[in-house]
Parts: structure tokens; sequence; C-alpha cells
């Protein structure tokens, strides 16, 4: 009984090295999987490491949605401005004309719907270069002697990066947008 | 003295049921809901700046003097990208008015602006928007699936006529 045993213990103890065995082949495999996985997955989020032309096609099809209307519109226009203004309250100084000490005024909802809107023809030809580059360039005269800070237009996008999902559900690519807003904000700041 | 002041209050209340019922809460709902079927493709932007570009031409052919005011985004290369971008913000801007109709004290800020904007171009007359008016009217019959001509012409009656409040001529 007790060889009988040390063999079941030795059976067992084999077992267990051909069993960990396995599980090593089966971790270098799995291993080899992740590792490929990481390479497609990298290779797939590399489409939006740059604002080119299928990622601005989703980019428009997603603020369709986004954008909405009526007064669907005007709360993501709000949504959008409290998070920039959560984030840089000096920037409200840029916006007395528009009268931003009331947030709720008609004026102020007046002009976030103007920004908006101006996003909004800038997307709709995301895929079109010609009238884009026109565009880009009359955002760039409207704002050029505004003298706005750069960490404006991150606050903007982290805000409207923000914002986006709310709208959207699941659908929507944060590199994407992160990217393409880069590229317009480029555009309208006159960096390139 | 008495008379007067009756002849008074009644023309103050018939302007107040004028007011009323002119773009009324059932002509907004009307305006925006027929609009909306301008947005279910998403492959909007061509059509977007087609009706843009087509409202701004048939107003430089019906008045000639604006095809000066609009050299500048190149009016005379209609589907230039200049053009073709100033086409747009004429659509968004119909499309901001038309999405604050209810919500009127937003409107009337949005439509001060844009009399500000026009105010400081010289060339633009007051016949301009009229003729915008009817031109509009005359595009959206064709292009919109349900137009009630009634309601849109109750409420862009009343915008361009804001619009263009503060010019001269």
């Amino acid at each position: 009984a007790c060889s009988n045993s040390l063999t079941s213990v030795e059976l067992a103890a084999s077992s267990e090295v051909i069993a960990l065995r396995l599980k090593s082949v089966l971790k270098m495999k799995t291993l080899v999987f992740l590792v490929a996985v990481a390479f497609v997955a990298s290779a797939l989020a590399d489409h939006h490491h740059e604002c080119d032309e299928l990622t601005r096609l989703m980019i428009k099809s997603q603020w369709t949605r986004a954008y909405s209307s009526g007064h669907e519109r005007e709360d993501f226009a709000k949504a959008v401005w409290r998070a920039l203004f959560a984030q840089v309250p000096d920037a409200k100084a840029l916006f007395k004309r528009v009268n931003v000490d009331d947030l709720d005024s008609p004026e102020f909802a007046a002009h976030m719907l103007r920004v908006l809107a101006g996003l909004d023809i800038v997307i709709s030809i995301l895929d079109q270069p010609e009238p884009l580059k026109y565009e880009l360039e009359h955002l760039k005269e409207q704002h050029d002697n505004r003298h706005i800070p750069d960490n404006y237009f991150d606050a903007f996008k982290t805000a409207l990066l923000h914002v986006l999902p709310a709208q959207l559900g699941r659908c929507w690519d944060k590199d994407a947008w992160s990217v393409c807003f880069d590229y317009i904000a480029q555009g309208v700041q006159g960096h390139s | 003295m008495l008379s007067l002041l009756v002849l008074l209050g009644l023309t103050a209340c018939g302007l107040v049921v004028e007011a009323q019922h002119c773009c009324s809460a059932q002509d907004r709902h009307i305006v925006q809901e027929q609009w909306e079927s301008v947005w279910t493709d998403v492959e909007s932007s061509a059509f977007r700046s087609g009706i843009g570009r087509y409202i701004l031409l048939a107003l430089a052919k019906a008045h000639p003097e604006v095809n000066e005011l609009f050299k500048d985004v190149d009016i005379a290369n209609p589907e230039s990208g200049k053009f073709t971008a100033h086409s747009l913000r004429i659509f968004d801007a119909i499309d901001s008015i038309i999405n604050s109709l209810d919500h009127p004290e937003v409107l009337d800020a949005e439509l001060e602006h844009l009399a500000d904007q026009h105010k400081v171009r010289d060339g633009v007359k007051k016949i301009h928007f009229t003729k915008l008016g009817e031109i509009l009217h005359e595009a959206l019959i064709h292009v919109l699936d349900d137009y009630n001509g009634l309601s849109w012409r109750a409420c862009f009656k009343g915008v361009l006529g804001k619009i263009s409040s503060k010019l001269q001529a």
C-alpha cells in the first residue's frame, strides 16, 4: 500500500509536472497570442493616430448624432462650455461681450450655439480639403485678434471629449476625436 | 381723448395678437419638424452647401449688385472651396435659427448678432432680405418632402426682418 501510494504520489507528481509543462507551453502560446493581438491592436489604433480619410468620415457621422437639434443641441452646448470653464475659469474674461457672467443668458446661449455651428461646418467638410482650408482660415481670422492661449484650446478639447460620449453612448472613438480635434484646433490657431 | 386711448389700446392689442399668431408655437413646431428631414442623411454636407449656394446665387441673379458684396468669398466661382465654405455658413445660420425657434430669447440674441454682422457690410439692403425670403420659400418647396409654406413664411418673415432691421436702406 505504501509503495503503491508512493507510486501514486510519484504519478501525481509527474502528472503535476506534465500539467505544469503544458501550462507553460500554454502560457507561451498565450503570450505569443497576446503579443500578436497587441500588434494588431496597435496597428488598428494607428489608424487614429492621425486624422486620416476614414477617421474623418467616422467623425462626420458621429458628430451629426452628437450635434442633434433644438433643445438637446442647446444642452449639449451648455455641457461643453461648463466643462470648459470648470477647467479654465479665467477664459471667461474673453466672453464678456456675450454676457458670460450669466451662463444661462440668451446672449451667451446664442454664442455657445454659434461656436458649435462653426465646429459643425468644419466637421461637415472634413473630407473636402478645398472648402475645409477656407473655413479654417475664416475661423483663424476670427480668432487671431483675441489672443487665445493654447491651453484654452486644450481645455475646450477636454470638455468636448468629455461631453461627446454622453451624447453618443457606446459608439464613439476617443482617439479619433482627439487627433481630428487637434487638426481642427491647429487650423484655427494657425499652428501647423 | 378717451377714443384715442381706446384706439391706442386696440392697436396695441392687435399687435400682440398678430405677434402671437405670426410664427405661433404650432408654426415653429412644423418648421422644426420639416427641417429635420434635411439632417437624416449623414452625408449632408454637399446637400447643405448646395442649398446655401443656390440661395446666394439666386439672390445675385435677382440683384446683380450683390455679386460685389460676395466678391471676397469668390462668388464668381460658385464651385470653389471659398464659396462652398461660405454657402455652408449661410446654411448653418438658417439651421441655427430654426433650431432656436422655440427659444425666442436665444433666437433674438442670434438675430441681433446677425443684424450686427450685416450692418457693417456696406451695400447690404433690406430689399435683399425680402428677396431672400422669397428664394428660401421657392427652394424649400422643392427640397423638403413636407413643406408648409404658411408656417415657414410666418416664421421667416420675422426672422429676416430682424436680421435686416439695422440696415440703413
